[in-house]
């Protein structure tokens, strides 16, 4: 008997996908569709009020943030001036911690025009297409997005046909079918380092999580959407060869009384890079973020 | 969109090269539409799935592959994480946990493992999931193996 309603329900299935808005008294036709049509609508709202990558602020937007909050926050919004003077926000969605280092990243070549850098990412670039290759991962599944990253990489080297102007970079980092593709990109390559060395994050991830390398990877890093900590920031720091500075902004405070703000320097691990120079000099990160309590945004220093 | 056509067009060339390899899955992309495709799957064995061949129906989003194809039972099943009207499937990575390394074969296999291995613990289908949970194994395997054999095998005259 429940066999002949088969058909019929699958009829009602169709009338269902049609109409997006379920009355209340429609619950056998609410499902998982409609909550993520819902948080999509929720995202969209929070679209409108951040871009993507926004507008470079002076330092005192971010005190203003602040006006009647934490005084030890104000003191350290004051000493964060003795070294800053202006912030770039990012939009709170998941991705700002790959965002801030995409435009960070791009932005600082647009401008330094640093050749070396640019031909060193590539290096590291290809050798982490090589590392998803020898994980298993299909060349189709990423190839795009690698193909988008060097893209972009190549249009802020002036003198090229392709070459893009700052206020273009700001465009594309706005345009969601570039900045999204760039994302994905470096989760890609943050998923691809970790899993390489599994046995070095291994004790990090369980510390976070609880769950084995491949799982953390599955669900936390490569979806879209997954907030980043340091084991993503490690991973990627070390995968590109790139330094990033990351300046803490919380509610911490030391005993003695003054107020310091600390930072932490992520330095690629050198041992693996296939391209180390060799030098004794200490690399310095030209890629600064600012971290509150879940969220990353660009920091400009003097 | 482009990106989106671009990317089905070279799953589409992998399941050609693949169907030898994965004789479980059997995945077709519609004539005239490449946003549309339906996988006919292998109940797996050892279940009361078994001996069934299921229909899957895709639509496939124009931002695929940043976000997830839908994906639903056309066949009927009796299945914790199934809806049993309208076939709509509970599984992460059409959720929250997708990604674009999965593909829509590899997504077939994740919906081939969750038919072995079913979550009562958040169900789309509560009769199925309550047997389960109350521990009667066998109360679930009897009914999930005559939908199977009612829905999808092929009638004997």
């Amino acid at each position: 008997m429940q066999n002949q309603e088969g058909p019929k329900a699958d009829g009602e299935l169709e009338a269902a996908a049609s109409t997006p808005t379920p009355e209340f008294d429609d619950w056998p036709n609410f499902g998982d569709d409609d909550i993520m049509q819902q948080q999509s609508a929720i995202r969209a709202e929070e679209a409108d009020k951040t871009p993507f990558v926004g507008n470079k602020e002076p330092l005192s937007s971010l005190a203003a943030e602040y006006k009647s909050g934490s005084p030890i926050l104000l003191e350290k919004i004051k000493v964060l001036g003795e070294k800053y003077d202006a912030i770039r926000r990012t939009r709170g969605d998941g991705n700002c911690f790959f965002r801030s280092f995409m435009f960070s990243y791009l932005e600082h070549i647009l401008e330094s025009q640093d050749r070396k850098e640019v031909d060193h990412v590539k290096v590291n670039v290809e050798q982490c297409r090589k590392t998803l290759q020898s994980l298993g991962y299909a060349d189709f599944t990423f190839e795009d997005f690698f193909a988008l990253f060097l893209e972009q990489l190549e249009s802020v080297l002036q003198g090229n046909e392709t070459s893009i102007s700052q206020d273009e970079l700001l465009l594309r980092s706005r345009d969601q079918s570039i900045s999204d593709y760039v994302v994905m990109f470096f989760r890609f390559v943050t998923s691809g380092e970790i899993r390489r060395r599994s046995e070095f994050f291994e004790p990090f991830i369980m510390g976070l999580t609880n769950t084995t390398v491949e799982q953390f990877c599955k669900s936390s890093v490569e979806p879209m959407g997954e907030e980043s900590d340091h084991v993503h920031i490690t991973a990627l720091s070390d995968a590109l060869g790139v330094p990033i500075r990351v300046v803490y902004l919380d509610r911490s405070s030391c005993d003695s009384g003054g107020v310091s703000v600390n930072h932490h320097d992520f330095i690629p691990a050198v041992g693996d890079l296939t391209n180390a120079s060799g030098s004794s000099e200490t690399v310095s990160p030209f890629i600064t973020l600012l971290y509150r309590p879940g969220h990353y945004d660009i920091l400009y220093p003097k | 969109m482009q990106a989106s056509r671009a990317r089905l067009f070279k799953e589409y060339k992998e399941v050609q090269r693949e169907k030898i390899a994965d004789p479980d899955i059997q995945l077709v992309c519609d004539d005239s539409n490449i946003f549309k495709w339906t996988a006919l799957i292998k109940g797996p064995s050892e279940t009361p799935y078994e001996g069934g061949i299921f229909q899957l129906a895709f639509a496939v989003p124009e931002q695929y592959p940043l976000q997830p194809p839908q994906v639903r039972f056309l066949t009927k099943i009796f299945h914790p994480n199934v809806h049993f009207k309208t076939g709509e499937i509970c599984l992460d990575i059409l959720k929250n946990a997708w990604s674009p390394a999965w593909t829509l074969q590899s997504v077939c296999r994740a919906i081939i493992a969750l038919m072995a291995h079913p979550e009562p613990d958040s169900p789309l289908n509560c009769d199925s999931g309550n047997l389960l949970r109350s521990g009667d194994i066998r109360g679930y395997q009897s009914m999930a193996r005559m939908y199977t054999r009612l829905a999808a095998m092929p009638k004997k005259g």
